[in-house]
Parts: C-alpha cells; structure tokens; sequence
C-alpha cells in the first residue's frame, strides 16, 4: 500500500500542493472540464427558462414581475458571494501550509451557504404560498428547475465540503487531501458564477 | 503518488512565495470589492426602475465582467498552466450563448419572446 | 498478474472484472456488452425488415412495430455503437500516449456499470409493459401522449447510461491531456488519440443538453410538471432543440473515433505514413466546433422561419470542407503504398466510396427547401444508413479485426474475415442504396406497412434480402471469434507486422501496467521511427523503478445498482396519482415506489461519501517484479 504523508514542514510543502502529483494534476483538468460541461449544462437550463418565462395557462397565474422582489435576491447573492470570497481564503491558507485556519474559513463557507440555502427555501415556500409552484405553469416549472438545480448544486457543495472538513480533521493537510479542497473550491466558486447569472437573468430582469 | 518529490524550499524562496500569494490576496479582496460593487450598480439599475432597453444590455454586461473577475481571480485562471481551461470554459460559454439565443428567438415560428 | 494463465475459478474471475478499473479489461467489458446489445438491435432491424418485405404485412402490429423501430435505433446509437467505440478508445488511447492507465480509472469502472445497467434497464421495458414506441428521438408531443411506461424506461434507462458516457468523455480528455509520456506532444499524437480528445469534448458539451432534455420529459411525465403540455403553457420545440443540440453533436462522437480507427489502418496496412497528418488533425477539429452549431437542419420543417433554416443550411454545408479534406487525404495515404489487403484494410477501403455517397446526401438534404421534399421519408433513412454504418459500424467493424490481437492476444482468421467482409458490403449497399429511391418515391419512414400497387413491393424486397446478408455476415463473424477464442493461438509483439503507433510495441498481452518504463517519444508514428532508424524497441524516458497503480474497487458497481434501483421507483411514481398524465394517471398505484426511488438514490449517495471519506491511494509495483515480468517475456520471444 502507498502511504501518505501528512503535515509536511512549510519547507518541503509545494507551491501548488493541489497539482503537485500526477493524480492532483488530473483531478484539477478533469474537474474543470466538468464545469465546461457543467456551462453547457445550465446553459440548457437558461434557455429553458427564458422560453417559458411568463408562459402560465390562465390570466389567475402570476407572473415574473408580480413575484421577484429584489431584497431577497439581493441579500442571497450577497451571502454566495461572500462565500465565495472565504473559500478563496481557505484555499490561500491550504497553500501556506495553515491547515487549521484552511478548516476554520471552510466552515465560515459552509456557514454562509448554509445562509442562502435558508433563503432559498424561505423564497420556495412563499412562491407556493402564492399558487406558483412545479406544477401549477410550465412558468413554474422552468423556474423552480432552473432555481432548483441551482440550489441542489448548492445542497451538494455543502455536503461536500462539510465531508471534506470532518475526514480532514483527523488526517491534516497534505498533497492528497489538498487537491480535494481544492476541487471543492473550485465547484464552489461555479456555483457563484451560476448564480450571477440567475441574479442577473431570472430575477433583475424577471422585475422589469 | 505518495511522497512530495519536493526538494527542500529556501527561507527566501518560501518568503517569496508567501509575499506573492499576500500580493495575490490583495487582488482578490480588490476583484471581491469590485464584484460587491457591481453587484449594487445592478440592483440599483433596476430598481431605479429605468428604461428597459438601456439598462438590460448594462446589466447583462456587468455579469459577465463578474464572472471573468470571478474565472480570472477567485478560480485563478489568470495563472500559468491554465491554458486548455481558457479554452474549454471559452467554448462552453460559446455554445451557451448560442443555446440561449435560438431557445429565445426560434422555439415557435421565428417570433421572439414578448 | 503475469502468469494469467493459471486457472482461476468463474467466481474469481467475476469479481475481477466487476471490481476492476484496469483500461483493458473495462475495453473487454464494453466489447461484450456493446456486442451483445448491437446483436439485439441488429434482431430489432431484421424483424423491421421482415415486417416490410411484403406489403399489407401482419408480421409486426402496429403498435409492435413502433416498439422496434424506436429499440432499434436507440440500441444501437446508445448501447452498440457508442460502448462499441469506447472499447477500442480503452483499447488503444492509454497504450497510444505512452499512460500507464487512465487519468481516473475509478470513473473509467463507473462509466461502464452506468452504461451496463442503463442498458438493461431500457431493455427491460419489454417484459415489464412494453417498450418505447415514440422514435429514437421522442418527440415530447408523441412521447408525453405514449401510454403505459414505455417512454418512462427511455427516458430513465438513457438518463443513466448518458452519465456514464459523459463521465468517460471526462476521463479521456483529461487522459490526453495531462498523461502523455514525455515527447508525446499534441502534434504527434497518432490520430485514434486525436479524434477520441474531439469526440470526447464533444461527450462533454453535448451530453448535458440530453440530461436536461431528459430531466424535462421525466419530470412531465412521472413528476407532474408541464415543460412540454401545451394547455398550461409548455412548448414542445423546446425538446427538439434540446435533443438535436445533443444528437447533432452525437452522431460526429461516433463518427470522429472511426474516422481515427480508419487513419491507423491506412496508415499501417498502405505502409505509408498517413497524408497531410496536420491537415487531418485540424478537420478533426473544425469537424467537432461545427458539429455543434447545425442542430437545427434536423428541425427545418418546424417553421423556424427562412432565417434561422438558411444559417443552419450554410452551416451545415460547410461541414463537407473538413471532411472533404479527410476523404482526400486517405485516399491519398493509399496512394503509392505498398498496399496489405487485410480484413481491417478492406472495410476501409469500402468505407471511402460508401461514406462518401452518405455524405453528399446529407449535403442535398441541407439545402432546406429540398429537405422539405426528403423528410420524413424513406431518403432520410438511407442517408444516415449509409453514413452510419457505412462509416460508423465499417470502422467498429475493421477496428474490431485491427485491434483482436492487442486485446485477446489472437488473431482472427482471415479467411472468413474476408467473407463476412463481402456478405456485409454488399448487403449493406443492397439494402439501403434502393431506400434512396423508395424515399424519392414517396415511401414515408416509420410506417408499419405499405399498400400494394405502389410500386414499393420489389424495392422493400430486395432491401430486406440485403438485411438478410447482412444479418448472415455478422453470424460468419461471430463463428470466426468463436473459433478463434477455442484454437486460442497467441500471437506476439506487432502482429500485424507494420505497426507503426505506440500501443504495437507492448509485448501481447500486454502486462497489466502496460509500460515497466515510459516510452521516450521522438516523433509521430512513434514505434515506426525506433523500427526504421534503431534497433525496434522503444527507448525508455525513466530509470526502472517502482511505479504507482490504481486499487480496484466495486464502489462503481454499487452506485450504478444504486441508480437502477431509484430508476425503478422513479418509473412507478405517477402511476396512477391524480396530477400525472393521462398517458400514467390510470395505472394501478405504487405507494412502495417513492421509498424505491429513495432507497436507490440512498445507495448512490452512500457509496460516493465512503469513496470520498476512505483514502484511496493506490498500490506500488515493484522493481523486482517487473524485472520478472520482462525476463518472463524475453524467455518466451526466445
């Protein structure tokens, strides 16, 4: 069996511990070539929902301006993108070595996902409150797929990264568990991108 | 895969490194203030409640200044080695503005959506 | 390992193909199973056949003959020629770029298992209530109307088996990309290895629009949503863009690898080093980016308006300039070579004039105004006929002559390769060149039969007689490989004689490392170059010394169980609630199926967190035991 080793000393640590082996390196490629698929994917998403928006059976169904309001979205796209932000600094902690402090900033990212999946789920329940639901229009439907798929990349992102943080605990930093925090980032940072794109897309130009 | 084959980094080399990723850092937390603020300029457009063909462009345009921010800085695409991703993401969001637009001007018989 | 020899129990062996994630025995895998769901979708094509032969025929019911049409083309784009395809890229791209395996063999093992199971699962639709009956495509206005479950195991068998397709398709650009052996650069890359990075960035970027698509259909029909019912606001085109955005782009990843099998062949059997080789790699290229931006000419009598179908019609044609380059460029590799007429070398030869008619078929139908003439009719089926076996199922077959050896270690035999070469071209010319006409004739596809008295009863007779040599040929094929596998006659290092890429300088079998040190490349054709200008034997990049492998693992095996178990509770889920479908509202409930979906899904996300929660890092192979290996092999060229 291959051993790994952990905790190395600052001096012997790389300068890009996520890429510094041959199966780091392939995970970095691979899982970036999964966003590009990733792009495809929601792209098939957007143009769904911009075939149907507003696209309800009767005048009783209410439409994208009558239900978005702004502050919501405003608020939940301020905590992804501070999210965002403190996965950056977990990364830069993990390639200065500082484990303890990479583990303390993915927790804060975990925390403020956790914010928006909240948020999320509040803005659901009000929609269907309000008879606008999967079923009710196929408005309804490309809605809450697209805002849904968003929200289970969230829903994984978090599983992932709360995983990552329990397994790590024990074991501590090294080339291994760096490339893993790595990809997690870089999933975490996607889903951001996504999201400026709803934000921008469904709900700012939903209201107008 | 094991074991690091890294030979041992100097003091200074490893200070220099460490100031750089400081250095990078900083630009981050500048692209961060920038996405912030592009962010607010886009609510505050719309909710400004103006005309509609001025502002759509503007606020389209904004989001993917925030997303190069977010490629180039946050998922460090700026950096070496990061070639084949230009290309690949590059491409992606190619096919996805075609995707978009068909889905918006010829899903039925040419007429674009109201 | 080396000494395979040694009997092993069935049970063992088993378990050592379930659990494996070597690139070579994942390559056997889906020879098997792509073989045998191609011998099921080529039953599907005869009875398709026999049901035609004869006009006003009873053979098929209506409703039957739909089945089959609809699991004969599906089979075989999914199941036979894409898993077929893939066996040879696990074959030969890891051995062609110098890899000691894939860059994750873990999902090289799951993207099998998904495709395997998905398969089955889309087949079981026979003996679980019928099969889908709405076309290979699923237009959502036929397949929301479809009653029963026929159109849900579509959707849910081809939802799995698409994941695992685009995982592989993951997995081989990363290959390419990041595990070549030193001075592999790209341009030396032989062409198998060029055209499966293009098809496999293809995979990438065309396989999510068909998850999404499919999401669609499955939530319509067994979730209750109403992407696709018109009455609450849905839009059936949106389907048809989604699917041709996929299928578009699907039918250049079948294409594009056999175009790199048939660049091997000529390159290897003309003796001659392939013509205009950065020519060939730039077609690839500009192939694989227009292949995605012409969807649409499958959708030009939806009325998208003269605009859109004339940019779609420009774009479509310029895709003949590529491939125009290809068809140039090997005949010219042929020209003035030192021609091997081998059985790979012979439907390859057959492929050149046999595609080509395909292909200027398809530039009449790009025209948009005359393709309102040709759809949906008997023309449409012999085009892509013609392209598709005459390109696609040609190269999986002279690939499968090609590679035997650097797979099973034996050769087939010629002699009958030979005649189920000519049964097969000509049958495949007699059936589907006669289509061409019978579509300009008027005859429409997907009817179960047709009157007498209008002219169609001899032409539909000979069609059928030239699916019965076809059929006949794959037979004489399939006694060849059963003959072959009983005399068991190993043959050893480049059997061929005049390999020229990377994987024909391994000793055959090749060891389960494949490389004990990695090649130093120093140009194209690479083991051609140490052939002509040194000894024959590859110079080594690296010092002999223990190298890094992968552990094998059943976890892949277990999340696709996983999923073809939710697959279940997901089909049941809106038999009979009062929000579903007409086609679903009244079937007899399952209250069991939510806990089914559940409990799959359960199984799936388990096994990814113990996969992600345990260290998986691999095992080492000794010096020493190299060392053995290649005493061992030295010994036996002695």
């Amino acid at each position: 069996m291959a051993n790994m080793e952990y905790n190395v000393p600052s001096e012997r640590w790389p300068a890009h511990p996520e890429t510094a082996t041959l199966e780091g390196k392939n995970k970095f490629i691979g899982f970036w070539t999964f966003l590009a698929g990733e792009t495809a994917l929601f792209a098939s998403l957007f143009a769904t929902y911009l075939a149907l928006k507003d696209s309800v059976p009767s005048d009783d169904h209410l439409l994208a301006a009558d239900l978005f309001h702004l502050e919501l979205a405003f608020v939940m796209t301020m905590f992804l993108l501070t999210s965002s932000l403190t996965s950056v600094y977990a990364v830069y902690h993990m390639r200065n070595n500082n484990f303890s402090k990479m583990q303390l900033w993915l927790g804060i990212t975990v925390l403020l996902g956790l914010g928006f999946l909240a948020l999320e789920i509040y803005e659901f329940i009000e929609y269907t409150h309000l008879g606008h639901t999967f079923r009710s229009s196929a408005f309804g439907s490309a809605f809450y797929f697209l805002i849904g798929t968003h929200g289970f990349h969230v829903c994984i992102g978090l599983v992932w990264i709360t995983l990552l943080i329990l397994r790590n605990a024990k074991r501590g930093l090294s080339v291994y568990t760096a490339a893993k925090v790595n990809t997690a980032a870089l999933y975490w940072h996607f889903i951001d991108v996504v999201w400026v794109f709803i934000f921008t897309i469904v709900y700012l130009l939903g209201v107008m | 895969m094991a074991e690091i084959k890294q030979e041992p980094i100097s003091k200074t080399k490893l200070n220099y490194i460490r100031r750089e990723r400081t250095k990078e850092m900083r630009q981050q937390m500048v692209s961060f203030g920038l996405m912030i603020f592009l962010t607010f300029v886009a609510f505050g457009l719309v909710a400004m409640d103006m005309d509609p063909s001025f502002v759509i462009p503007i606020v389209i345009g904004m989001a993917f200044l925030q997303v190069i921010l977010q490629f180039y800085y946050f998922m460090h695409m700026k950096d070496k080695g990061h070639e084949y991703i230009k290309l690949m993401m590059l491409t992606g969001m190619f096919f996805a503005l075609a995707f978009v637009t068909t889905f918006i001007y010829i899903v039925w018989i040419g007429a674009p959506i109201q | 390992m080396a000494s395979a020899t040694k009997k092993r129990g069935v049970g063992s062996v088993i378990w050592d193909y379930m659990t494996t994630v070597d690139h070579k025995k994942i390559a056997i895998l889906y020879l098997i199973a792509g073989g045998f769901f191609f011998a099921l979708g080529g039953i599907e094509a005869m009875l398709i056949r026999i049901q035609l032969a004869v006009p006003n025929n009873d053979f098929l019911s209506a409703g039957l003959f739909n089945e089959v049409i609809t699991m004969h083309g599906t089979t075989m784009i999914f199941l036979a020629a894409m898993p077929l395809l893939f066996a040879f890229m696990n074959a030969t791209v890891p051995l062609q770029i110098g890899a000691r395996d894939v860059a994750f063999p873990f999902l090289n093992s799951l993207g099998v298992w998904l495709f395997i199971f998905g398969g089955i699962f889309l087949n079981l639709s026979w003996f679980m209530g019928g099969a889908p009956d709405a076309g290979w495509t699923s237009y959502a206005s036929l397949s929301i109307n479809s009653p029963g479950h026929g159109i849900d195991f579509y959707a849910l068998g081809l939802q799995i088996a698409g994941a695992g397709t685009l995982i592989s398709g993951i997995n081989f650009v990363t290959t390419i990309i990041s595990m070549r052996a030193p001075g592999m650069t790209y341009m030396r890359m032989p062409l198998m290895t060029w055209t499966t990075l293009v098809a496999s960035v293809l995979i990438v970027f065309a396989f999510p629009p068909l998850t999404i698509g499919i999401f669609l259909l499955t939530f319509d029909r067994m979730f209750g949503s109403s992407f696709f019912l018109v009455e609450t606001g849905g839009n059936t085109i949106i389907w048809e863009h989604l699917f041709w955005i996929f299928g578009h782009p699907e039918v250049y990843i079948l294409i594009l690898p056999a175009f790199g099998i048939f660049s091997e062949i000529f390159a290897t059997f003309a003796r001659k080093r392939l013509f205009g080789y950065s020519a060939m790699v730039f077609a690839t290229v500009l192939i694989g980016f227009f292949g995605f931006m012409v969807w649409a000419h499958h959708m030009f009598t939806v009325g998208l308006g003269p605009t859109a179908n004339a940019i779609f019609a420009v774009a479509t044609m310029a895709i003949a300039v590529p491939t125009g380059i290809k068809i140039f460029n090997w005949i010219f590799t042929i020209w003035g070579g030192s021609i091997e007429f081998t059985t790979p070398m012979l439907y390859a030869l057959a492929f050149i004039p046999s595609f080509v008619m395909g292909g200027v078929t398809g530039i009449m139908q790009a025209a948009a105004p005359a393709d309102y003439q040709y759809h949906d009719s008997y023309f449409i089926v012999a085009h892509f006929h013609y392209v598709i076996v005459g390109g696609v199922v040609f190269g999986l077959l002279a690939g499968l002559h090609y590679y035997w050896p650097l797979m099973f270690g034996t050769m087939l035999s010629e002699k009958l390769g030979k005649i189920s070469f000519v049964l097969f071209v000509a049958g495949f010319h007699v059936t589907f060149l006669i289509q061409h006409f019978l579509g300009l004739w008027g005859m429409p596809r997907r009817v179960f039969t047709y009157l007498d008295g209008q002219g169609y009863n001899t032409s539909n007779m000979i069609s059928t007689v030239g699916a019965l040599m076809m059929a006949v040929a794959v037979i004489i094929l399939l006694i060849n490989i059963i003959i072959t596998v009983a005399k068991n006659q190993k043959v050893g290092r480049d059997p061929w004689g005049d390999g020229r890429t990377l994987e024909w300088s391994l000793p055959i079998p090749v060891p389960y490392y494949n490389f004990a040190q990695t090649p130093l490349i120093r140009g194209l054709d690479a083991y051609w170059i140490e052939k002509k200008e040194n000894d024959g034997k590859m110079m080594p990049a690296e010092s002999l010394d223990d190298f890094h492998m992968p552990n094998n693992s059943i976890i892949p095996f277990v999340i696709s169980l996983g999923l073809f178990v939710a697959a279940f509770g997901a089909l049941h889920f809106a038999s009979g609630k009062e929000w579903a479908i007409d086609a679903v509202s009244d079937l007899p409930q399952h209250p069991w199926a939510l806990w089914v979906l559940i409990l799959g899904l359960a199984i799936v996300f388990i096994s990814m967190g113990v996969r992600s929660w345990k260290d998986d890092l691999g095992y080492y192979v000794t010096k020493e035991e190299v060392l053995k290996d290649l005493e061992e092999q030295e010994r036996g060229a002695k």
